[in-house]
């Protein structure tokens, strides 16, 4: 069948390429089913607009300045657990790691075992970790630490051993030949090429934690997250509108550093 | 039929490097021309001049009596063929749409984002790709090709313009002997039949030699030497290959000696 | 003969760096004020407490599956609201495709905007404004998570192989023609890959939206382990990992048949 029209794709046929084709007709088959259950309709959205205005324009009052000192110490409880929760998950990730990868798991079976556990630990989002961690020992910073750190060894210790695996062999039979023992292997022919990829790494999820552990407080695990909500649900607008912006301007202070600081490194 | 020229054109980079430094030339329409010289003596910077690549940063550079204005910039782009030393295939698309991309600035903005091409444009780029014999690829992906065969599609790019001139940049520097004649000869037939003007840039001076009208020598972004290739002798290739700094001792010789 | 005096062994700063954090983390234990001994020791106490999540309550299976389809659908259509505004943004956020230099940064700004905002704080947003539902869900994930593959589709396009772009740019194409060809084909496999992990990054996030009331398991969840009905809990917790488990395989499997 070719096309007979005066525009034609750059295809044998003159018919537009099958798998782009296919995919987006996949993709809208999917939307066109799940709309409902996801109550997607234009007129829902547009009657909320009006709404969404009114509510934008309520939040730009006079800011709470009582309000900045807990907001600082807040913050700065968010940092401290983002900074807390990574370290502990890395240095849990580092030696489970070579664990989790290919070339450096002395037993198949338990390289298996370990990537199995990963994808568990990593499946449940933090929220739902936290959610348990304070069910079973209280409110405050530590369960959602304890969350954090959970799912960051399940990312960390992934990211990890891909960087392991992909690894230049032959500097590691330079290493092996020249007698180094199984743990010296690893350090000194593993380590030192992964290295800037772990670095990447830790930055990337320091980043993504810190951005988890705003929202951790939601649930009471600590973290600015607690006075989001409260601030929302009693409709404390002069407090939102600051919270949002401390939470901005911390989580780009951070994005920038880290760009900084990888591009000096690696 | 416009022949390109030089009026004093001088390049200095953002660096300080200073690629070029005062060069005045007159390219005939028509004709094959070769530009000689060592590494870092400003080829590169001369032909990207031609289609806007680079900029001038003293002089210009004019087709026929006019100069160049910075709206026509895509019109000028689109009557100049440029053939590249990596090829610059989008490895990811076929061959055909390779070439086709030759004919984007004649096609609509909006069908040109879908991908539509117009009969006439297919036949172009057939007809390109028949020229340099690898229509039977035409569906394949580019990434796949040899080097060889890359290069022709991106001379079968450039011939799909329906260009008055065609730029190639060190096109054979990545290619084996065999395959380097292959692309050079194209380069010369298509000189020959289509009266297109041809400027390239080559370190193979045996190259220049067979397929060049004239010859022009660039060292450190002067000419230092403008004639037919028949007049490339040892005093002439000294003076195009010559460094400051380098001696001028028996290896340098014998290096000129066999080019 | 001169011999080269060996330079001297350069400043080892890596005990200063790991002294630092050593130090910085010890500071936060304190002023946090945590109580690793209770955890310690009562890690018994942890032991019956995850004990009681044994043999899951699936009573109610049929109405968590509805919430987790709801979940689900939310997941699907943030994203595709995530890659057509990222597909949108991208090109203006890349140095080689954006037209001036103050386009660019607008849209690097707006789409750090984007990302530092929390999907839950937006999700907040949106329940107050159109009340209780899914669709703030879909909203709040589909901005959040358009920051993020914006700034990644960006990224690819900046390290598209400048040769590629320039040989486009040369035939004379528009802007937005040496996007379409040499910009998106050359970053499918990244392009891919980016919105595979967003999808199962939003999956994940929209059974956690349900916690503040926009749609999906979220809400179940929150329910039972406030009134501490820990069977309940476990079925709802499996009901939320069988499908964010076979994403992350789906998305392994499609990643190697596309290499």
């Amino acid at each position: 069948m070719t096309n007979c029209f005066q525009l034609r794709w750059p295809t044998r046929s003159g018919l537009p390429p099958f798998a782009p084709v296919l995919s987006v007709g996949v993709v809208v088959a999917l939307l066109a089913w799940s709309a409902p259950v996801a109550e997607v309709n234009a007129g829902h959205l547009y009657a909320s607009i009006p709404r969404l205005i009114d509510f934008l324009r309520n939040i730009l009052v006079m800011p709470d300045w009582k309000y900045l000192p807990q907001l600082g110490q807040k913050m700065l409880e968010t940092l401290e657990m983002t900074f807390l929760a990574t370290s502990i998950a890395a240095v849990i990730s580092l030696p489970l790691s070579f664990l989790a990868a290919r070339n450096t798991c002395p037993f198949p079976a338990l390289f298996h075992g370990v990537r199995a556990l990963l994808s568990l630990v990593r499946a449940l989002p933090e929220m739902v970790w936290a959610l348990v961690f304070v069910s079973a020992i209280g409110l405050g910073p530590l369960p959602g630490i304890m969350a954090l750190a959970f799912v960051t060894v399940g990312f960390m210790t992934k990211f990890f051993a891909e960087a392991i695996e992909v690894v230049d062999q032959r500097a590691v039979e330079g290493v092996a030949a020249h007698g180094a023992g199984w743990l010296q292997v690893k350090i000194f022919a593993h380590l030192p090429q992964a290295w800037p990829d772990f670095i990447g790494a830790i930055m990337y999820i320091l980043d993504h934690n810190l951005r988890g552990a705003t929202l951790l407080g939601l649930v009471g695990a600590g973290g600015i997250g607690y006075d989001m909500i409260m601030s929302m649900r009693l409709f404390d607008y002069n407090r939102i509108l600051v919270i949002a912006v401390a939470i901005y301007i911390v989580v780009t202070a951070l994005d920038r550093v880290s760009d900084q600081f990888r591009a000096r490194v690696i | 039929m416009k022949k390109i020229s030089f009026h004093a054109v001088e390049k200095r980079y953002p660096n300080g490097f200073h690629a070029l430094r005062g060069v005045s030339l007159e390219i005939e329409a028509g004709s094959f021309t070769v530009i000689l010289g060592p590494s870092g003596a400003g080829k590169s910077t001369l032909l990207r001049l031609v289609n806007g690549l680079e900029t001038p940063t003293a002089g210009h550079v004019a087709f026929g009596p006019t100069a160049p204005s910075r709206s026509s910039l895509r019109g000028i782009r689109s009557g100049i063929g440029m053939v590249f030393q990596q090829f610059n295939l989008v490895g990811r698309l076929s061959v055909m749409t390779n070439v086709l991309t030759g004919r984007l600035a004649h096609r609509s903005w909006l069908g040109s984002i879908f991908y539509l091409f117009r009969r006439e444009d297919i036949a172009i780029a057939r007809e390109a790709l028949e020229r340099v014999g690898l229509v039977d690829k035409a569906w394949e992906r580019a990434d796949r090709l040899s080097g060889g065969q890359q290069q022709r599609v991106g001379i079968a790019r450039a011939l799909a313009q329906r260009p008055q001139i065609i730029l190639a940049d060190e096109p054979v520097a990545s290619l084996d002997p065999v395959s380097s004649d292959d692309v050079m000869q194209l380069l010369r037939g298509i000189c020959d039949r289509d009266g297109i003007t041809v400027l390239v840039n080559l370190h193979q001076v045996e190259h220049a030699r067979r397929y060049a009208d004239r010859v022009i020598g660039l060292n450190s972004g002067q000419v230092v030497f403008d004639g037919a290739p028949g007049q490339l002798d040892s005093i002439s290739l000294n003076r195009i290959y010559h460094r400051d700094g380098a001696p001028h001792d028996e290896l340098f010789s014998a290096a000129l000696a066999y080019a | 003969m001169k011999m080269a005096l060996m330079p001297k062994k350069p400043f080892n700063r890596a005990p200063i760096w790991i002294a630092a954090v050593l130090t910085v983390l010890w500071l936060i234990i304190l002023h946090l004020d945590l109580s690793f001994q209770t955890l310690l020791y009562g890690y018994k106490d942890l032991f019956e407490y995850f004990g009681r999540y044994s043999s899951p309550d699936f009573s109610n299976l049929s109405r968590y599956l509805v919430l987790l389809w709801q979940t689900l659908a939310i997941a699907f259509w943030g994203t595709i609201l995530a890659l057509v505004a990222g597909v949108v943004l991208a090109p203006f956020a890349a140095r080689n495709m954006t037209p001036n230099r103050v386009v660019y940064r607008i849209a690097r700004e707006l789409l750090n905007l984007m990302r530092a905002l929390p999907d839950l704080l937006l999700a907040l947003i949106f329940v107050a404004s159109m009340g209780l539902g899914p669709l703030p869900g879909v909203l709040a994930l589909g901005i959040h998570t358009a920051g993020f593959l914006g700034k990644f589709f960006a990224e690819s396009l900046e390290r598209v192989d400048r040769g590629v772009i320039e040989a486009i740019q040369a035939t004379g194409a528009s802007r937005t023609q040496v996007l379409m060809y040499g910009g998106w084909p050359s970053i499918q496999r990244e392009f891919l890959g980016n919105s595979l992990y967003i999808l199962e990054r939003n999956v994940r996030m929209a059974a956690v939206l349900g916690l503040v009331g926009a749609g999906g398991i979220g809400l179940a969840l929150n329910a039972s382990l406030e009134t501490f009905k820990f069977r309940e809990s476990a079925a709802l917790i499996i009901v939320i990992l069988v499908p964010v488990l076979a994403f992350d395989n789906l998305s392994t499997w499609l990643r190697e048949k596309l290499k």
